[in-house]
């Protein structure tokens, strides 16, 4: 799927914005609930961010982003104003779910708190099909050793396990 | 206003290492350090205080570190005392705000003082420090810590220009090598020959342990003068030629190529074209070695070879001694370790004590005249560059 095929969804009273149950897979690992200045996760909920819907939406299994409604300029991560041409008018649109990886590595150890079980894991830049984005992730799925750049991933929502969610990637056969 | 000229008169740097010291008794130490090295400085003289600092608050958990430093250092200035943070860069950024502070007649006598604790009793909390340099919210979650990004710079260097472990290790190997005459660096009196460096545990693959500089507790000071104050300190004074500093991006989704810096080349093309020289012209360079990739890639960025030649360039010894310039004579941040706000202060003690020919002679440049000092910052998202010229008269 690209960028332009997908219906466009403005920020209209008709779209709901309530979370529902997030039917993706939870975190393979669980974390406990950490201190706010040792956890990386963002704050989701609209009392605390103007960007909330990007993660009611991913609770929805989209993954999507920001767009200038004035001059087109597509962001990431999502925004409340446009860098380019400064306007507050954005738009959200959904983002493809699948890409393919351009780098990756992995981390053997110096994990920061809350990964040290994760260890090893693959991260790695992924090109989304079919939009001009090149998104950092976890690449979850296979062993690093069996990356390849060039591979195919899916983009995957999961339950950080406290209520939030965020993306990673899987890698794909 | 014409810019006045300005002077690196002296400077000191504590031994860097695992210290069993706090934040505090850096800044104490590096302070003693100073005033024995530059003798005829006076606590009084001192005016200004700009303090290189990356993260205090996460290692050290004490902010306002300015004053905290002055005081440390037994210093009280009276026209400037600030921080400056620039992760990785804080310390050069510390450099070039006194410059701009001097040139423009804010200051007579500034001290640059760079002060980082990094070696905390949980590691794990150090490395979550380190994430907070990242776009926390967005690349933390997926574990975006430095030698992932940087081994990723690595894997398509390899890839696009055929730069191998190897070469990676070349650098390694040199920069460890030139620490072996330092002792105020992390790794002295530790030998890294390539084949033990080869078989070191893999990091973050392709990177190896000793392709990645280390969690670093140092601290490293300077003194800057104007010009007419400059023959009070030193009969050597070293003066700042140029500078250029460019911010590329931060979010890695905007990283780019990886396999090469376009910010490092238009930050370097300020340097070079301000101080009215250009590659050729140096005899030495301290630049970024956070990782070997990174000086590989640097090489390039500087014009001291064409793109994709990095990797042979230090596999045929032409940034040892006896090369088209030194690179990393101090031994580097592979070799020295990388106390995030001291290591570029230490690079320009290190400009200094060459162009003094106060070096132990294995790591001696002859005729050392120009000198070019990079910090990268983050995953290489802001380059900062200065230009020194040594020698000449005062």
């Amino acid at each position: 799927m690209s960028v332009a095929a997908k219906p466009r969804r403005g920020p209209g009273p008709d779209v709901p914005t309530a979370a529902a149950p997030l039917e993706k897979p939870a975190d393979e690992h669980p974390r406990e609930k950490r201190p706010f200045l040792l956890d990386f996760f963002p704050l989701e909920s609209a009392n605390e961010t103007r960007l909330s819907r990007f993660f009611d939406q991913l609770r929805e299994g989209r993954l999507s982003t920001t767009r200038c409604r004035r001059d087109g300029d597509l962001q990431w991560p999502p925004r409340v104003a446009c860098p380019r041409c400064h306007a507050e008018d954005l738009e959200w649109i959904d983002l493809p779910e699948h890409g393919r990886i351009y780098a990756f590595s992995a981390v053997l150890g110096a994990a920061p708190l809350g990964m040290e079980g994760d260890v090893p894991y693959a991260v790695g830049l992924v090109d989304l099909d079919g939009a001009p984005l090149r998104l950092f992730g976890r690449i979850d799925g296979k062993p690093w050793s069996e990356l390849a750049i060039g591979a195919r991933v899916a983009v995957e929502p999961y339950d950080v396990g406290d209520g939030r969610v965020f993306y990673r990637f899987r890698a794909l056969d | 206003m014409i810019a006045r000229e300005v002077a690196l008169v002296g400077g000191a740097t504590t031994a860097f290492g695992v210290r069993p010291a706090t934040w505090a008794e850096l800044a104490q130490e590096v302070g003693a350090a100073l005033f024995r090295a530059v003798p005829n400085l006076r606590t009084e003289d001192v005016d200004s205080l700009f303090v290189g600092a990356a993260e205090p608050e996460r290692f050290a958990f004490q902010s306002h570190v300015a004053p905290f430093a002055a005081e440390q250092m037994g210093l009280r200035p009276h026209r400037i005392v600030q921080r400056t943070e620039l992760a990785c860069a804080s310390g050069q950024s510390a450099i070039r705000s006194a410059y701009a502070a001097i040139a423009a007649g804010l200051s007579d006598v500034a001290v640059a003082v760079g002060v980082e604790k990094m070696n905390l009793p949980s590691m794990a909390e150090a490395n979550t420090s380190m994430v907070c340099v990242m776009d926390r919210a967005w690349d933390g979650p997926g574990g975006a810590t430095a030698p992932p990004f940087f081994a990723m710079v690595a894997q398509r260097h390899m890839l696009e220009h055929g730069t191998t472990d190897d070469q990676l290790a070349a650098v390694s190997e040199k920069n460890h090598r030139f620490a072996n005459s330092n002792p105020n660096a992390q790794f002295y009196a530790k030998t890294f020959p390539r084949a033990k460096l080869k078989g070191l545990p893999l990091v973050a693959p392709p990177l190896r342990l000793g392709d990645c500089s280390s969690m670093t507790d140092g601290a490293a000071a300077v003194v800057l003068v104007a010009a007419d104050r400059a023959r009070q300190y030193t009969d050597a004074p070293v003066w700042v030629r140029g500078t250029g500093q460019y911010s590329d991006f931060h979010n890695l989704a905007h990283a780019g190529s990886l396999s090469e810096w376009p910010g490092l080349t238009l930050a370097a093309r300020e340097a070079f074209r301000s101080a009215g020289i250009g590659p050729k012209d140096l005899d030495f360079a301290e630049i970024h070695d956070c990782f070997s990739i990174s000086e590989i890639v640097e090489y390039e960025a500087f014009g001291f070879c064409g793109p994709g030649e990095g990797g042979a360039f230090v596999e045929d010894g032409r940034s040892d001694l006896g090369g088209d310039v030194v690179v990393n004579p101090r031994g580097g941040l592979l070799g020295c370790g990388h106390p995030l706000g001291a290591t570029g202060i230490a690079q320009a003690v290190e400009v200094f004590d060459q162009c003094a020919r106060r070096v132990p002679p294995a790591r001696q440049v002859p005729d050392p005249e120009w000198a070019l000092v990079h910090n990268l910052s983050g995953s290489a998202n802001v380059h900062s560059v200065m230009i020194y010229q040594g020698g000449g008269p005062a």
